[in-house]
């Protein structure tokens, strides 16, 4: 049986996920002997296969209209869609933008910052990405796996990860369930 | 006995018990929110909804009552779908954000209620409805958006602590936490007591100094007893990497419920005094620092130099008995000074041994105030300075207390109490007359002339008057104020009243440790006069103005204490003090209880407890500093003391 495939990419969030999958250590080496590591932040590869992979894994929210296609094309291209991380899960730190509204932060970060001078612009340039209501991945595509965590310890995701790999669907409880 | 199962397993169990009670009794445990053992039950989280064969829908099983036959199961997949939508609810209302939250991790029973659940994500989305945050008070924050609701904070204001500060504004999901119905909690009635802040389940109330400075999880627990006043609460030291981080009641003590009042929890944690770093002594006009081995060469020096008549020497009641005994053995005993006392004007604890030699036994304990149905409070602060025996009276519903009050400064207890008479000066004897004469007799002749001299308001005092023969539990408390030498045959005539109408009497001895002190023999409340040489244990006492200006006028002033302050400034030889929580010692309380405070935190090499210091010296004089405080504290206590307690080991 060929090894089954994964993909990760990030969206609203901080990479801290992905850190933390790194710090699984050597046995990302045993990792890789279970799965093909396909497209991810981290590797040469930036899009999922397009006839798709057994793993999608999803880190950060949904904050704007370029987040909201990348999480929809690995759903489109992946069998199992893991939401990695209190961002992807909840919404998390970027979600904290819907209490005050996507265009005040804007406001606040271009132009009423103390650093910045009367020649501050909120960027407008059409080929940008629309901020929205910051939501989780569930919100916009369906997702198979939770793994919330800020971040989520790597041996959370390694168990996960190996539990996908040998076929079987990972119970997220009180074990690898850390929020914060 | 009513009999029942629970999950199938028979229990019998006494009537009048709920079913959270009886699934508890039966060994099964039951998720709760808005529950606490403390308060009564409210039933506003739905958390702990249980099954019972037979009834229409899930129930709340804090607030159902448990019935004959019941058949009750926790945990059935009814109850577990139940239970992860009022979390799934409870979380999508407001910030529910762990990860930018202080009390996370262990502090949070919202959170440790979704991890029992399994509830790895939210199926509803959060609201991000924004909610004002009230950071108007010095000592806590209130997050609105981090609320839940169920009011715990509301109900230990009102059940618990008696001051009715907390309430909630509008209705349903908009429904927020105010104080004073819609005044800022820095501008409010707010007693600063920080018990709310102590139940809260979530980060809705925290505290301002330990926010941020680390989870329950990274803090250490220390067992300790508060050393504010001498009610004798239990506290619990939080502390990190040496450093004081917080303060909580002790929720495990019988004492009231575990309460503390703003001493005793914020201000030590407030404490921003420089501390005494090195031994320091005045040359050429200014503060040098040495070694402790000259500086107690010196101090050794000077005290085998004069007489005992030369010497004074005062102790802090805040230090622990261990340190009291030393200074009583070291000074009283072994130099034979002119003067060994206690810092202070309350001389409270020596007037209440001096009555015991009359009557014996005759204090009740703290205790007594939870059936009290009538205080009679004589020169009493139960709202400055024993503010947690008061809360004791305030919790009391405004019928439910007769209360008489003579105090010589007006304090707004009496507010919570319809049935009141209250006089503001320093006479209590007409007072007592007139009670006298009313329990006797049922009226009095002189009613009227005494409320016009009294200056006290006719129509409540006649109330009050009336309902006197019907009280079942008055009890009398003895402040500072009157329980004085100079008052000591009007309080015997006031026991022996309080005796024959059944009453009990308590007696609020001072400072922390005034009770040991003045039965270790230690001197209270003496006249602070000029000696050639002063030796001040001040440790981390606070100011005392008799004291330091006969400390100015003083020649040689050995100074030992914690904080460079007034003092300090006046000193000719400086030695640095630990402060309390750097040293384990005991305490023993107004009512008799002996409380340990162990030790939470290091202090530096150089910083020496009373009991070294003494020790040492006692050494470079060949003298003996040995003495069993325990032994004499119990012969004492056996000998005098007070009607249940007393000393516990």
């Amino acid at each position: 049986m060929a090894k089954p495939k994964v993909a990760s990419d990030w969206l609203a969030g901080c990479a801290g996920c992905h850190m933390s999958f790194l710090d699984m250590d050597e046995r990302i080496i045993e990792l890789t002997k279970l799965v093909d590591l396909r497209a991810t932040p981290i590797t040469d590869l930036k899009e999922p296969d397009i006839d798709g992979v057994d793993v999608g894994i999803l880190e950060g929210g949904i904050s704007n209209s370029h987040n909201e296609e990348v999480a929809i094309r690995m759903r489109e291209r992946c069998k199992i869609l893991v939401a990695l991380g209190d961002c992807a899960v909840f919404g998390g730190v970027p979600a904290m933008r819907n209490f005050a509204g996507a265009d005040e932060a804007l406001k606040r970060a271009y132009i009423e910052t103390e650093s910045t001078d009367e020649s501050g612009k909120i960027p407008d340039d059409p080929e940008l990405a629309v901020p929205q209501h910051v939501r989780p991945i569930d919100d916009v595509v369906k997702v198979d796996v939770y793994l919330p965590g800020c971040a989520p310890h790597a041996d959370a995701i390694f168990y996960v990860l190996a539990e996908l790999a040998q076929g079987r669907m990972p119970e997220v409880n009180k074990l690898t369930n850390d929020w914060h | 006995m009513i009999k029942l199962t629970v999950n199938n397993l028979p229990v019998e169990i006494e009537s009048g018990t709920t079913v959270l009670e009886a699934v508890q009794l039966a060994g099964f445990n039951v998720p709760t929110l808005c529950h606490h053992p403390k308060l009564k039950p409210y039933g506003s989280c739905r958390l702990c909804l249980v099954e019972i064969e037979g009834a229409r829908t899930l129930q709340p099983s804090c607030t159902v009552p448990a019935t004959e036959g019941m058949k009750i199961h926790t945990d059935t997949e009814k109850t577990k779908a139940a239970r992860r939508f009022v979390l799934s609810m409870l979380f999508s209302e407001r910030n529910h954000f762990c990860m930018y939250c202080q009390s996370t991790d262990g502090d949070c029973d919202l959170q440790l209620a979704a991890y029992d659940q399994d509830l790895n994500h939210w199926p509803i989305t959060p609201a991000y409805q924004p909610f004002y945050v009230d950071t108007s008070h010095p000592d806590f924050v209130l997050d609105n958006n981090r609320c839940i609701l169920c009011r715990r904070c509301v109900r230990t204001c009102a059940e618990l602590v008696g001051n009715h500060t907390l309430s909630l504004e509008e209705r349903g999901s908009a429904s927020i936490l105010v104080a004073d119905n819609g005044v800022l909690l820095g501008e409010s009635t707010c007693i600063s007591c920080g018990n709310c802040v102590q139940v809260c389940p979530t980060g809705a109330l925290f505290d301002r100094r330990s926010m941020y400075q680390g989870r329950k999880t990274d803090l250490t627990h220390t067992q300790s007893v508060c050393m504010d006043c001498s009610a004798g609460c239990q506290r619990v030291i939080k502390t990190r990497n040496n450093r004081l981080v917080g303060i909580d009641g002790d929720e495990t003590s019988t004492f009231v419920d575990g309460m503390l009042c703003e001493l005793g929890r914020y201000a030590p944690v407030a404490e921003d005094r420089t501390r005494v770093m090195y031994p320091m002594i005045r040359r050429n006009g200014g503060l040098q620092p040495i070694t402790w081995e000259e500086a107690l060469s010196v101090v050794s020096t000077q005290l085998k130099a004069h007489g005992s008549e030369d010497i004074k020497a005062y102790i802090s009641g805040r230090q622990s008995i261990e340190n009291l005994s030393a200074f009583q053995t070291f000074f009283n005993e072994n130099f034979k000074v002119a003067q060994a006392g206690l810092f202070g004007k309350d001389e409270s604890a020596a007037v209440s041994i001096a009555l015991a030699r009359e009557f014996g036994a005759f204090e009740s304990t703290l205790d007594a105030l939870t059936d009290a149905d009538a205080a009679i409070i004589l020169g009493a602060d139960l709202v400055h300075k024993h503010q947690v025996p008061g809360f004791m009276l305030k919790r009391k519903s405004s019928e439910e207390l007769n209360l008489v009050m003579v105090t010589e400064e007006e304090n707004n207890l009496a507010r919570h109490f319809t049935n009141r008479l209250v006089k503001v000066g320093n006479n209590f004897e007409q007072i007592i007359d007139l009670l006298a004469c009313y329990q006797a007799h049922g009226e009095c002749e002189q009613t009227d002339e005494i409320i016009a001299n009294e200056g006290l308001r006719a129509h409540r005092a006649y109330r009050l008057l009336a309902s006197i023969q019907s009280w079942q539990n008055p009890v009398v408390i003895i402040g500072d104020e009157f329980a004085k030498f100079e008052n000591l045959e009007s309080l015997k005539k006031l026991i022996r009243y309080a005796q024959e109408v059944g009453a009990k009497v308590i007696i609020l001895k001072g400072e922390t440790n005034s009770f040991a002190a003045s039965l270790l023999g230690l001197e209270l409340n003496p006249k602070f006069e000029s000696s050639p040489v002063a030796f001040y244990a001040l440790g981390d006492h606070h100011f005392c103005s008799d004291a330091l200006e006969a400390l100015k006028k003083s020649e040689f002033k050995i100074v030992h204490t914690s904080y460079m302050d007034a003092y300090a400034e006046e000193a000719d030889i400086i030695l640095p003090a630990k402060i309390w929580a750097e040293e384990e010692g005991h305490y023993l309380s107004t009512d008799g209880h002996l409380g340990i405070n162990h030790q939470a935190l290091t202090a530096s090499e150089v910083q020496r407890s009373v009991s070294d210091v003494l020790s040492s010296l006692s050494e470079k004089s060949g003298l003996s500093l040995q003495s069993d405080w325990q032994a004499g504290l119990t012969e004492k206590v056996s000998s005098i003391v007070m009607a249940e307690p007393a000393v516990d080991f």
